[in-house]
């Protein structure tokens, strides 16, 4: 194929919603047998751009051009019949459904009845790209990557040529990041153009070919990736210099504030979800929690937060057992938990409650009144917005309007406004843009300062290492091993969540037992 | 660009920033509309529609030396509904489908009427009514209490359970009304063939006499019920509890809400009300009947909804389909030739109606465009 001809062309695409410009004379193009990264921060106009190839919104002006042909494209099966497939953040899938049934669903003509080839013709799809993959097993008991490989399937069964994932890597584990880029590049192999929307840099920097940075809707530039390095690419895409070191702020510790003796916890399936791990947080410190995705991270959470049943063992804080306190007994503690799921809204917010209404969640049963306070609440959430930055019309806007960025702000901004002693954070940046994510660290470092202690449950190894004091590792739910963020390495790290090392025991000595432990102390008064 | 030729025709964008007013105006033209489906219907009928339709909605009164009885009738009908959609929205809020409304409200009459008649015919007209709608509000109020317990308990599905017992309340109701024994003090003791007896005079709605009309009491409690449930929801920690669990349960746990507590004791309320329109209907029509709830428990429902569950909406929703069902009555006695029932006919035509304006109101329909920039202002995200 000639080598000027793009498999597919944007030229000064524009898209504006109402009073806002979405996306401002954008121009895009990728070859064929080539991955694209499309990179920008929230609200940057990504997503908005690719569903404009998707057939889902309608350009306002500009032209699509796929092979060099101009073309319109008005609605998905517009999109469908030029070879355009993708891949959405937010699996479009029937849950009753098996793999192969979903995928026969949208297929044009194979007639009324369900043949029983299909699932032959999948697994021969699926193996031809390298996906290790059952067609007859039901989407809902399929894991978050296995529906992301579904749906990759289906894009793929149904002949697309040009292929657009959405944030694909945002909900995956390391290894399976690893084995959707051995997929990608196998795809790209076979000539398929990808365009591969996503935030981690070293992701851009491993699988893509060039990188088209868009900011605040509009176009910046087009870069070949090996003429390229993050901090070219953060600067492109956040307009001005971005220090990309993270600052642990040096405290002196406290004696342990929360300690963990023993604890096992067993997830909804009944299995054992945390089995038998000690830790323990003192004030003044970030103890980072790494494990593969799906490890015990939520069910931990969720148990010291006493909104789950703890099965085993001791959670003590500042001295005091908490297990088996209702989860309003431990919030009065000042033991704040925020847990951002991967809806970004499922636990802590009522997404159609105003910002106000979601301030007083946690202390709207204070005082004697019956009535609720809503004019302090009122009060705090413009201090939130405010000192965090939110972006929103007013305090009155329901929570799930917020992009997720400012839902999160709203979130950990409430939190915090509590003066909690302990915080029980997990992926507290989960799909936040740079900015927004610095600002998040700063709040945690103040805390910090401020003497609290904190749990943070992350994903990015990068920044746990910047961040936090020292390291915990899980996997499957037993404990690894803690190590101090300055004397360890992703290597290590990554071998501990793999299980390929093991140092919760050495010399006879019990990682996350404190030596200064409270629970000691008590055991001794009561012998005295 | 060749794009334009091939844009469909029709295009459904969302709509963004509209005014209450245009909202307003957008209701109004549906409920016109479909008074205007109905008046064709009417002609096939071989009736005037404007004179039908002006003898509904007057309720017959202009002119009419006895308007007073419209209007008594009017209120009459117009207080189970109100109390019943107002009970149904406090469930329908915390996303628990009450649609049992037709069961606690039978429940709630009988245990009215069971307190008329057994009540010394010497006790005070208050103290008898105020005891008929305890009896009435407890007997609702355990019913739904009940299916609340069961689905905290069990997770049991509450549509089911709250509509079965609808079947048993109205069966239970037509039990006493056909058993003819010594123990059944609901019927008439003079009467050889079953029939339901007339409640003492001491049990019969108070009223206050304005000229010739006369106010039933239980209109004045209803509009404070409208004002107490209002605050109700907005102002105390009780009703932002039930937001919370209508939005998410989850939230509500993790903020240590007693989930359970809250579904239960909302849901004793809401039937507890029903319940308590039960009794107050027998106090103001002086029987039982197993048409007795003329299926408030259902229309309360539609109200509920179309009101968008704001109780002041379903002061202006309820008055208006009580209008809908007392006018039509009046009409039909004046019209030969249209059935009674065209007010059930012409209230699904109305639902419908709105129903498509609310989505006009969150929708529009875009044509094909001829000014490109125009139509870029009107999409959304």
């Amino acid at each position: 194929m000639d080598n000027n001809i793009y498999a597919i062309e944007l030229e000064n695409i524009t898209k504006t919603f109402g009073s806002v410009v979405a996306n401002k004379n954008i121009n895009l193009n990728v070859k064929q047998g080539e991955i694209l990264a499309l990179l920008g921060e929230n609200g940057s106009g990504k997503t908005t751009l690719m569903n404009m190839i998707s057939g889902i919104y309608k350009p306002d002006s500009g032209s699509v051009k796929v092979n060099g042909v101009p073309v319109s494209i008005n609605s998905p099966e517009d999109s469908k019949k030029y070879g355009i497939g993708m891949v959405h953040q937010h699996f479009k899938l029937v849950d009753v459904f098996s793999a192969a049934d979903n995928i026969w669903m949208g297929t044009e003509g194979t007639g009324l009845l369900l043949k029983k080839d299909r699932y032959e013709r999948i697994s021969e799809i699926s193996n031809k790209f390298g996906f290790d993959f059952n067609p007859r097993k039901i989407v809902a008991n399929m894991s978050v990557s296995e529906k992301q490989t579904l749906e990759i399937l289906r894009v793929l069964y149904y002949g697309a040529k040009i292929i657009i994932l959405d944030e694909p890597t945002a909900v995956l584990t390391v290894q399976e990041i690893r084995k959707l880029f051995d997929v990608l590049r196998r795809m790209k192999a076979e000539g398929h153009s990808i365009i591969i929307i996503t935030h981690k840099l070293n992701e851009v920097m491993e699988i893509s070919d060039r990188v088209t940075i868009l900011r605040k809707g509009e176009y910046i530039d087009t870069v070949n990736t090996s003429e390229t390095n993050e901090q070219k690419l953060t600067d492109l895409m956040v307009g001005h210099k971005v220090n990309l070191n993270i600052a642990r702020v040096e405290t002196t510790f406290d004696r342990p504030l929360l300690e963990i003796r023993d604890l096992s916890i067993n997830n909804d399936e009944g299995s054992k979800a945390i089995d038998s791990v000690n830790f323990y947080i003192r004030g003044g410190e970030i103890l980072g929690v790494a494990g593969i995705a799906g490890c015990g991270q939520k069910e931990l959470c969720e148990a010291i937060a006493g909104l789950r049943k703890v099965e085993g063992g001791q959670i003590i804080h500042k001295g005091d057992n908490i297990v088996g306190l209702p989860p309003k007994a431990i919030i009065e503690k000042g033991i704040a938990m925020s847990f951002i799921p991967e809806d970004r809204l499922g636990m802590g917010l009522a997404p159609s409650l105003s910002i106000t209404d979601n301030m007083m969640l946690k202390n709207y049963n204070k005082g004697k009144s019956i009535l609720v306070d809503r004019d302090s609440a009122r009060v705090k959430a413009q201090e939130i917005i405010d000192k965090l930055g939110v972006v929103t019309p007013s305090t009155e806007t329901p929570v799930r309007r917020l992009s997720g960025g400012n839902v999160q702000k709203v979130l950990v901004g409430r939190e915090i406004d509590a003066g909690p002693n302990v915080i029980i954070t997990a992926y507290p940046v989960r799909g936040l843009d740079i900015n927004s994510s610095y600002a998040i660290y700063d709040i945690l470092n103040d805390q910090k300062k401020m003497g609290v202690g904190i749990l943070f449950v992350g994903e990015d190894l990068d920044v746990m290492l910047a961040l936090c004091d020292k390291i915990m590792v899980l996997c499957h739910g037993k404990l690894m091993g803690v190590v101090h963020a300055h004397k360890t390495s992703k290597e290590e790290l990554g071998l501990m969540m793999t299980g390929a090392k093991d140092i919760s025991l050495i010399n006879g000595k019990v990682a996350g037992i404190a030596k200064d432990s409270r629970i000691e102390e008590t055991k001794e008064a009561e012998v005295e | 660009m060749t794009k334009s030729s091939k844009e469909p025709l029709i295009r459904v964008v969302k709509r963004q920033g509209i005014k209450t007013w245009q909202i307003c105006l957008l209701y109004l033209g549906a409920v016109i509309l479909a008074l205007g489906i109905g008046a064709v219907l009417l002609l096939f009928l071989k009736a005037n529609p404007f004179e039908y339709y002006e003898m509904m909605f007057t309720l017959n009164t202009v002119g009419n030396k006895m308007a007073y009885i419209q209007y008594e009738t009017y209120i009459q009908e117009l207080v189970p509904l109100l109390i019943t959609s107002l009970a149904l929205s406090l469930a329908f809020k915390m996303r628990f489908w009450n649609i049992g409304g037709e069961g606690q409200f039978f429940l709630g009459a009988l245990a009215g009427a069971a307190v008329a008649f057994m009540i010394p015919t010497s006790a005070n007209v208050f103290l008898t009514i105020f005891l008929m709608v305890v009896a009435g509000s407890l007997v609702g109020g355990l019913i739904g209490l009940s299916t609340a317990a069961l689905k905290v308990k069990f997770n049991t599905n509450e549509t089911l359970f709250t509509l079965m017992i609808n079947y048993i309340a109205l069966y239970i109701m037509r039990f006493f009304g056909e058993t003819k024994a010594d123990w059944n003090i609901f019927l008439r003791p003079d009467s050889e063939r079953p029939k339901f007896n007339q409640i003492p005079d001491n049990a019969k709605m108070f009223t206050i006499p304005i000229g010739k009309f006369s106010l039933e009491l239980s209109f004045i409690l209803v509009i404070l019920l409208v004002a107490v449930v209002y605050f109700y929801l907005k102002h105390t920690k009780q009703g932002y509890e039930i937001a919370v669990v209508g939005d998410s349960i989850n939230t509500a746990r993790y903020a240590g809400m007693k989930v359970n507590k809250v579904i239960c004791r909302t849901m004793f309320m809401s039937a507890a009300l029903i319940g308590a329109a039960g009794a107050l209907r027998v106090s103001s029509v002086y029987a039982l009947s197993d048409t007795i709830s003329n299926d408030v428990g259902w229309t309360g429902i539609v109200v509920a909804w179309l009101a968008k569950l704001n109780p002041i909406g379903i002061v202006i929703v309820s008055a208006l389909i009580t209008i809908l069902q007392c006018g039509s009555v009046v009409a039909s006695s004046n019209f030969s030739n249209v059935d009674s029932h065209f007010a059930d006919l012409l209230q699904g035509i109305i639902l419908f109606v709105v129903l498509a304006a609310d989505f006009f109101i969150r929708f529009k329909i875009v044509f094909r465009k001829k000014n490109t920039e125009k139509q870029s202002k009107e999409a959304n995200v």
